[in-house]
């Protein structure tokens, strides 16, 4: 085999491509920036961005306003879970409701409930409570629908085993279709709690309140163009880390699959 | 209401009216509704206004409706995400096409537009308005970058679901790359490809509005805030009805034309 | 270069040894010369095909079987251009082939008509890309169409046909490039025993009235021995040819013919080579399954 054909078999070359497209890349603006083809006033150099780091972080209290936005999505997660599965389990079981219900509950799951902010802002005040609550809402619908699917998903197989053992409506429901909808359960949660995530940060932005998001809109106001550009890749870093704990979490709790 | 939880409907017909079951739980529901709003309206339980009469919201409405700036505002922002669904699905569309056709760049970036795609893209606005300034650019702009991400990941998934043995049917005739995308991966990829655009579509609307809430002077986003900045409450009601209509429907219309074809095959 | 002798590996006392030269004409129309591919795997280096020579005439059904595993696909992949990195050459009329070629038309053994053209269409394709103009492009298809037996579903989707009319549309669609070399590759592997039957029947009619040069890859011994004028028996992994057998049944093959008694011979005697390659092939299967088993 050719020797650029056995690179592109290895599993690492691939992955290291990316991370070096992704430094040479920073490496060619900071080289235009400083020779002038771009404005510096526009896009400011790399290494004034990665300076402006460690200032952001001890100035602008970073992990205070990182609590604050962790504290903000754990309430919106909890509250969010408890109504979204009752409300999926609720349509499960009273079919009548389900049948008049769901197709309402699949076209808000498709609006753009963030721009009701105003609305919240109106309603709530600008305060944590807005926050919270935009990101319930924008979080809720998918829940319902994914609790829903998995509880009907439930094979016809395993729901005539526990009629077969002559099982309570209850027992029916917690020992067999629970934890057989569990693992498309746990999908609506972690599509929910995205959503919830992304509208959380994406309205402290805009209300310029709360944490994280506040802090990005905070700077921009101030134009500090490094602080801003390093606010929002703090930002991305967290979003992502989050990401993939949700996606570590998910897999352990479905160990089969 | 009946409490079976059976998969059978009642088959009685609610007092003897010529309509079903799910259509008058559907209108008991509804009527519920209105009526419980008008009692918090009236009550002032919570403060004046922030729930106003359904009467006053329906009278906003066509006010609005009848406003030709209105239009003016809703072209705007169409013209916005219209474009931004261009840029953002046809570069979304290639980078989705180079990635999923070839499994080394698949390793090398796709993990960046996976792990990038939950972030919320408002946060780059700031950016966006230092690179194309404060009029319609920089909504375009959010729009694009929001409508790219889910376009980009369907089709890169899309391609690799492609069935093998239509590529190599497609070799075996040697097509040259541009007949490939065409006539093969194209009309093979319709459904992710569409399940991309209407993902895009519901972000880069989310993209545009919150952009032009933000800072803008003409959009509906821009109508939303000012409704709010002057405390016209109805107002805004009306506004959010008419873009969630707006919205709804177009999502419904893309679902339709995606299932049309399989309807016409079956 | 086209070989005077074609090594065989393992050769039986008795196996007729084929040259290109015996198969009877002047210029074959195919010439498969000493391929070698080797594949490269985890458990090391794989060898698929080992040593393979074949000469076809002009007009020529040859089959080639051999059990699961033996090779046969990756022999069908290199002759059709679908693969290279393989020592030895193949010709087509002369012409060395480096990748798909117009004079080979393939037909795979997986569903591959586009579920999104109708039946015309789905002919059409080849032409298309050829690039020829519309009106052309529709009368050569529609004759293919009625060829296969499908006139009157040129408008129908794949979706509304049975597995087997599937298959015809393929085969309409790759007859419609008008190829000089038809490769099949289990083309029936995925049909039921009457459908692959009949369809047999409709590829012999075919070939005869095209005088269509066909190779035609199957596990199927009955089938085979059925439609071919000669038959390659190929070995377990590495793939060799172990044995060329030449039918020489009359034709057309019919019904008769094929509950003859020279029909059952020719059938026991491929059978009776490859009940040992198959064989082979299942300890090697187990083996494997149980290295597997163990490193879990």
């Amino acid at each position: 085999m050719t020797a650029a054909a056995t690179l592109a078999k290895n599993r690492y070359v691939p992955a290291a491509l990316g991370v070096l497209s992704f430094v040479v890349f920073i490496a060619l603006i900071e080289l235009l920036i400083r020779v002038g083809v771009i404005n510096r006033f526009i896009v400011p150099m790399p290494s004034d961005i990665i300076a402006a780091f460690p200032r952001v972080i001890m100035e602008e209290e970073v992990l205070h306003r990182f609590l604050l936005t962790a504290g903000e999505a754990f309430s919106a997660s909890i509250l969010v879970t408890i109504f979204g599965v009752a409300g999926g389990v609720l349509l499960h079981r009273y079919n009548l409701l389900r049948l008049a219900t769901e197709t309402w509950v699949a076209a808000v799951a498709a609006a753009p409930l963030v721009l009701m902010y105003p609305l919240y802002l109106v309603i709530f005040g600008r305060s944590a409570l807005t926050i919270v609550m935009m990101g319930f809402t924008a979080g809720l619908a998918p829940i319902i629908l994914k609790t829903l699917e998995g509880l009907m998903g439930t094979r016809r197989v395993l729901i005539n085993v526990g009629r077969s053992f002559n099982l309570t409506r209850s027992q029916q429901f917690w020992k067999i279709l629970f934890p057989a909808a569990l693992p498309t359960i746990f999908v609506g949660l972690r599509l929910g709690l995205i959503f919830s995530l992304i509208n959380i940060v994406g309205v402290e932005f805009l209300i310029n309140f709360g944490g994280l998001g506040q802090l990005i809109n905070e700077l921009a106001e101030r134009y500090d163009l490094p602080g801003t550009y390093a606010a929002i890749c703090f930002v991305i870093l967290v979003s992502v880390c989050v990401f993939i704990i949700m996606e570590r979490l998910e897999r352990w709790l479905r160990p089969v699959d | 209401m009946a409490e079976t939880g059976r998969l059978t409907l009642p088959a009685s017909r609610p007092f003897g009216l010529p309509i079903g079951p799910v259509t008058a739980l559907r209108i008991a529901i509804i009527v519920a509704v209105v009526v419980v709003w008008e009692i918090v309206s009236a009550s002032g339980w919570l403060y004046r206004d922030v729930v106003p009469s359904l009467v006053a919201i329906g009278k906003a409405l066509y006010v609005t409706l009848a406003d030709p700036t209105f239009y003016f505002h809703l072209y705007t922002t169409f013209y916005e995400i219209g474009i931004a669904m261009v840029i953002g699905g046809v570069s979304g569309l290639a980078v989705g096409i180079l990635l999923g056709g070839s499994k080394f760049m698949s390793r090398a970036y796709e993990a960046y537009l996976y792990y990038l795609g939950p972030c919320p893209k408002i946060i780059f606005f700031p950016i966006m308005i230092m690179w194309f300034g404060v009029g319609p650019g920089s909504k375009v702009a959010m729009g694009a970058i929001s409508c790219f991400f889910p376009v980009a990941l369907n089709v890169a998934g899309g391609m690799r679901e492609i069935d093998k043995v239509l590529i190599k049917v497609g070799r075996s005739f040697r097509a040259n790359t541009w007949q490939m995308v065409t006539k093969i991966y194209l009309p093979a990829m319709r459904h992710p490809v569409i399940n991309g655009v209407r993902l895009g579509l519901g972000v880069a609307l989310i993209g545009t509005l919150l952009a032009e809430t933000k800072l803008s002077n003409r959009g509906i986003g821009f109508l939303v805030i000012q409704a709010y900045s002057i405390f016209n409450m109805p107002q805004m009601y009306a506004l959010l009805i008419i873009l969630f209509v707006i919205a709804i429907g177009a999502n419904t219309l893309i679902g339709r034309v995606g299932g049309l074809d399989d309807i016409k095959r079956s | 270069m086209a070989a005077v002798t074609v090594p065989l590996g393992r050769v039986d006392a008795g196996a007729p040894r084929v040259t290109p030269a015996q198969t009877g004409s002047e210029q074959a129309i195919l010439v498969v010369d000493d391929i070698v591919k080797r594949f490269e795997t985890p458990d090391g280096v794989l060898t698929a095909v080992d040593h393979v020579s074949l000469s076809v005439s002009p007009g020529e059904f040859v089959g080639i079987i051999g059990p699961s595993g033996c090779g046969k696909s990756t022999l069908f992949n290199v002759i059709g251009g679908l693969l290279d990195g393989y020592e030895g050459t193949v010709r087509v009329a002369g012409e060395r082939v480096r990748g798909p070629h117009a004079s080979i038309g393939m037909i795979f053994q997986e569903e591959s008509t586009f579920p999104w053209r109708n039946v015309i269409d789905n002919v059409a394709f080849p032409l298309e890309i050829a690039g020829l103009p519309k009106a052309e492009r529709y009368d050569r298809a529609r004759h293919f169409v009625k060829l296969v037996g499908l006139d009157g579903f040129e408008r129908r989707y794949p979706a509304e046909l049975s597995g087997g009319m599937r298959q015809r549309v393929s085969m309409a669609r790759t007859l419609a490039a008008q190829p000089k070399i038809l490769l099949m590759d289990e083309p029936f592997a995925s049909l039921d025993e009457q459908t692959r039957l009949l369809l047999g029947d409709k590829v012999l009619q075919i070939q005869q009235e095209l005088k269509q040069t066909t190779l035609l890859i199957t596990h199927n011994i009955t089938e085979a021995v059925q439609l071919s004028d000669r038959i390659l028996v190929m070995t377990y992994r590495p793939g060799k040819v172990k044995r060329m057998v030449e039918i020489k049944l009359p034709r057309p093959r019919t019904s008769e013919i094929v509950s003859s008694e020279a029909f059952g011979r020719y059938v026991a005697q491929i059978w009776g080579d490859l009940r040992e390659e198959a064989g082979r092939g299942m300890e090697d299967e187990e083996a494997r399954k149980l290295r597997e088993g163990e490193h879990r």
